[in-house]
């Protein structure tokens, strides 16, 4: 690695995402820890409270005002089923909106998981673009107050995201859980003037949830009850309803939020499973080539999903008249976003943008999406070249991987914000030295 | 930090690759006799021929433990602090170091701290010279500040700017203001050194903020042309392309007829094997369009508005060298070349290329045998350490001297050939003539004549017949050069 110009220094890098955190050491390829931003909690402790204390990295200790009692934090958290729990996120629209969570949020990642020391570790966190001066300088408190760290930086994901692809200037399309952002990366910094971003994902979600429990011709609205409330089912054919007994004793017991948040896993399994986008736009001809594809809920309800799959990846690209015409705000799709980007910067840095294309982001993994966009970029561009790691793991972890490389660089640690600075000037110096 | 081998050595295990441990040394001996997994019975009773894949038992591969104890010496690393030199606190981070590396030893990464010394102005000279009615003192100092943090990266500081109170500024008016001072503060300041690097440091700082914005502009509506437009730009450009060759082509029937008519007296250079004019015209059509295709149009133009902001900087640089003297050059081995005035049609353009691009190759048809031949001497022919103008020029000497070389022994080889069987026929025939018997005589021509049909191509002796009776043809054509009803044919034969 000396050739590299790398040097560890046991710097443990965080990417808070909507969907998961990561955190894991830098010069690793993959993060170490991968838990859910989700949370469970429970407003008053009730009183037979004992179960899975210790593994589910609890932290009733929240020294906060808000009404929390008790926390679910990690893969036991929120996906186990827990009387009058309710599920949470930190995040809204990619920023950190309720930082109250954040840091039991870590604290599990690292000392549960990881089983590491916060002190003895330099750590560098994660932002997107568009995030707040006041929400970077709250990260740099929590992480040198209530953890300790060294030092400490913050990095912007799109520019991570280029460094994991190996670039210093590169347009890079992030789609995450909830945001998806195209943003121009010039020589490591971020063109603020050209950074867009929408909720489109978060809208294909709500599409695809809308287009399952919605009733249409051929069959009725399915019911996505969670595999956590059902008692036992029975095989049935294809279409037909399903034959199950649910769990009344929970029934009982759910919020509404949690609920909530277990139908969305299913949908996302859904989509993950089997949805997908055509490469050439929407065509009758070519989905009836491609075909129907098999999927079964955890009620047992099974169905061959034809057009259905692909109508959910289209909105990435293009949303139908009729749906422009009830919401006219919708999310603008992913060519409307790059354009306006692009268009945004100055003309003679379009070029280098466009042949440094860099698709990122865990809904990039969407099936057929890279192909499409391709196919799209090529339509409005003249020559486009996209890079999108086949590796899976690349993609969806990009922001955390470029964070692993940029922490484990000999020539960076110089930029590490030291306990000593925070204490010496404050919060201004994470503006200063994180630019 | 650590590398593998790096590794190998803190586990003190030998280099596994082949050959540096004893290992692979051992394997051959062992196949030549009894392969491990076959009982010797079986080995006596089908000798040597082995099957190819002989079975492994766990048994074998239990024994390869690493060599733990007689490997090379292991060596310790320590989790130690170091202090880095770039920092201004005291921040002292931990990593991985050889044990008895020196713990004072300046930080490896410490010299690619690389601080930019930015021009800064004094008050008095920003009263006397600096004043601009567009720029108060505190936007010229937040402009400068900028300008320091982002080290003169302009796009990013044209991104970050916000002036307080400021009017919206463009790049070009951000460029014009700095390179502005920065350009006066050179001229007014005293200069310790001549003339000339003033001037060259002048140059780098030349900025000509309307040529900027005109260029921008064409790029911009470059850009937004519709692909109806550049279809017809397209269509244009290869019709311009079809009428330059019509013209080439008519020129050079011009010149055969003229040739046919006249020879000698019509002062055209003799006729050339295959016109390369015309052929490059041909062949260039289609991979026009093709790398047209593939560039797009933005990248299409022939004129500085593709080159990049720096343009007219490096303009302003060539100026100045022009004044300096060729030793200089000697020196560091810079080569001029003259480039064109006006780069008028696309193929005349020429790109910027290496030098390594521009490796003589030999010819087609001997290339394999002059790269082997000159691998033999140690010499690679297709790659060049230093690309020189002076070692292109040499290896280019080497390659037309090779190729000589190839050839004449070609023809040496070919004459050998012939004397040999001549003088076998020449045997054979005092043979016959010494009392052979008559049955023999048709049988002999017979083998000879399939022979010949084997291996038409080879055969010295008929390839020799060959060119001898094309270059007859030619003699006669040539004769008949003065008929003029004939010069058709000939023409079709160049
Ligand atoms: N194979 C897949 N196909 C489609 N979407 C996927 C796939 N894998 C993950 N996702 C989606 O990616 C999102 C997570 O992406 P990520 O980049 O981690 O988001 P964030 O950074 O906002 O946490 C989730 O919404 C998930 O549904
Ligand atoms: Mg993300």
């Amino acid at each position: 690695m000396v050739q590299h110009g790398g040097d560890e220094v046991a710097a443990v890098v965080i990417d808070i995402g909507s969907s998961t955190l990561r955190a894991g050491y830098a010069g690793d390829d993959t993060p170490k820890a991968i838990i859910p931003t989700y949370y469970g909690y429970r407003s008053q402790p009730p009183d037979a409270d004992v179960a899975m204390g210790g593994t589910t990295g609890d932290h009733s200790s929240l020294k906060s005002t808000s009404k929390i009692a008790k926390m679910f934090v990690g893969q036991d958290g929120p996906s186990i089923y827990r009387e009058g729990m309710e599920v949470g996120n930190p995040l809204k629209e990619g920023l950190i909106e309720d930082f109250n969570p954040i840091t039991p949020l870590i604290r599990h990642a690292l000392e549960d998981v990881m089983r590491i020391n916060p002190t003895d570790h330099p750590i560098l966190v994660t932002e997107p673009a568009w995030n707040t001066p006041a929400n970077r300088e709250r990260m740099a408190e929590i992480i040198f107050d209530e953890f300790n760290a060294p030092a400490f930086y913050i990095a912007n994901t799109s520019v991570l995201n280029a460094f994991a692809a190996g670039k210093g200037s590169a347009l890079v399309i992030d789609i995450g859980h909830s945001e998806a952002s195209v943003t121009p990366v010039i020589d490591g910094f971020v063109l603020r003037k050209g950074l867009v971003h929408s909720s489109l994902p978060a809208l294909v979600h709500q599409r695809a949830k809308h287009i399952l429990t919605q009733a249409n011709q051929n069959r009725r609205g399915i019911n996505l009850l969670p595999h956590q409330l059902i008692a036992n089912k029975a095989p049935v054919d294809p279409g037909v309803d399903p034959r199950f007994n649910v769990r009344e004793d929970r029934l009982q017991g759910i919020t509404k939020s949690w609920r909530n948040w277990a139908e969305n896993r299913e949908v996302d399994e859904w989509m993950h499973s089997i949805g997908s986008v055509l490469d050439q736009g929407w065509n009758e001809q070519a989905v009836a080539a491609r075909g129907a594809r098999q999927y079964e809920f955890p009620t047992g309800y099974n169905y061959y999903f034809g057009a259905e799959r692909f109508e959910v990846g289209e909105l990435f690209f293009m949303h139908p008249q009729h749906l422009q015409a009830t919401n006219p705000n919708l999310p603008k799709p992913l060519p409307q976003l790059i354009s306006a980007s692009v268009t945004s910067c100055d003309p003679d840095i379009r070029q280098v943008l466009l042949s440094n294309v860099v698709l990122s982001g865990g809904g990039s993994l969407f099936s057929g999406l890279a192909d499409r966009l391709n196919s799209e970029l090529n339509r409005i561009f003249n020559h486009a070249k996209i890079h999108a790691p086949g590796n899976p793991a690349e993609r969806r972890y990009g922001s955390w991987l470029g964070g692993s490389i940029l922490a484990s660089l000999g020539t960076f640690h110089q930029l590490w914000i030291s306990k000593e600075e925070w204490q010496e000037h404050g919060r201004p110096i994470v503006g200063q030295r994180c630019k | 930090m650590a590398s593998a081998a790096d590794i190998r050595s803190v586990l003190s295990v030998p280099d596994p690759t082949p050959g540096s441990s004893q290992q692979p040394q051992k394997k051959p001996t062992a196949t030549s006799k009894r392969p491990q997994g076959i009982s010797r019975e079986l080995y006596e009773l089908i000798g040597d021929s082995v099957p190819s894949v002989v079975p492994q038992h766990s048994k074998a591969r239990l024994k390869l433990k690493p060599n733990l104890g007689s490997g090379p010496p292991r060596s310790r690393w320590e989790w130690r602090e170091f202090k880095n030199g770039a920092r201004t606190d005291k921040l002292r981070l931990n990593h991985w170091v050889k044990a008895g590396t020196d713990p004072d030893a300046v930080y490896r990464f410490e010299h690619y701290n690389v601080v930019s010394n930015p021009y800064k102005y004094t008050d008095e000279e920003y009263a006397q010279l600096l004043e601009d009615p567009e720029w108060s003192r505190e936007e010229t100092d937040y402009l400068f500040k900028m300008i320091e943090d982002y080290d003169s990266r302009f796009l990013i500081v044209h991104d970050r700017y916000e002036f307080p109170g400021g009017v919206p500024r463009l790049l070009e008016d951000l460029k014009d203001r700095y390179y502005s001072i920065c350009r006066k503060l050179v001229r007014s300041r005293p200069w310790n050194g001549d003339e000339v690097s003033r001037a060259k440091v002048l140059g780098l700082l030349s900025f000509e903020k309307e040529r900027e914005l005109t260029r921008k502009q064409y790029l911009r509506s470059l850009e937004s042309r519709t692909p109806e437009q550049i279809a017809e730009e397209e269509a244009l450009y290869l019709e311009l392309k079809r009428l330059e060759q019509t013209e080439r082509q008519f020129k050079k029937d011009r010149d055969d007829l003229l040739r046919t008519l006249l020879g000698v007296e019509s002062g055209l250079s003799d006729i050339q094997l295959g016109d390369d004019s015309s052929l490059h015209g041909l062949s260039s059509m289609p991979e026009i369009k093709k790398s047209k295709k593939k560039t797009g149009s933005t990248m299409e133009i022939d004129s500085p508005s593709v080159a990049t902001p720096s343009s007219s900087i490096m303009q302003a640089q060539k100026r100045i060298q022009t004044v300096k003297s060729a030793a200089y050059d000697a020196q560091h081995c810079i080569t001029r070349t003259d480039v064109p005035q006006i780069t008028a049609t696309k193929s005349s353009h020429q790109a910027a290329t290496l030098r390594s691009y521009k490796l003589p190759t030999p010819k087609q048809a001997m290339a394999t045998k002059v790269a082997q031949t000159l691998l033999e001497y140690g010499v690679n022919s297709s790659r060049l350490v230093m690309p020189t103008r002076e070692n292109l020029l040499h290896l280019e000497s080497l390659i037309d001297a090779t190729t000589l070389l190839l050839e004449a022994k070609k023809n040496v080889d070919r004459v050998e050939q012939d004397i040999r069987l001549m003088k076998a026929k020449v045997l054979r025939r005092d043979e016959q003539l010494g009392g052979g018997e008559g049955g023999e005589a048709p049988m002999d021509v017979d083998q000879e004549a399939v022979a010949d049909d084997d291996d038409a191509g080879i055969q010295p002796g008929r390839g020799a017949r060959k060119k001898n009776a094309r270059r007859s043809m030619s003699v006669s054509s040539v004769d008949a050069a003065a008929q003029p009803g004939r010069s058709n044919k000939r023409q079709k034969q160049g």
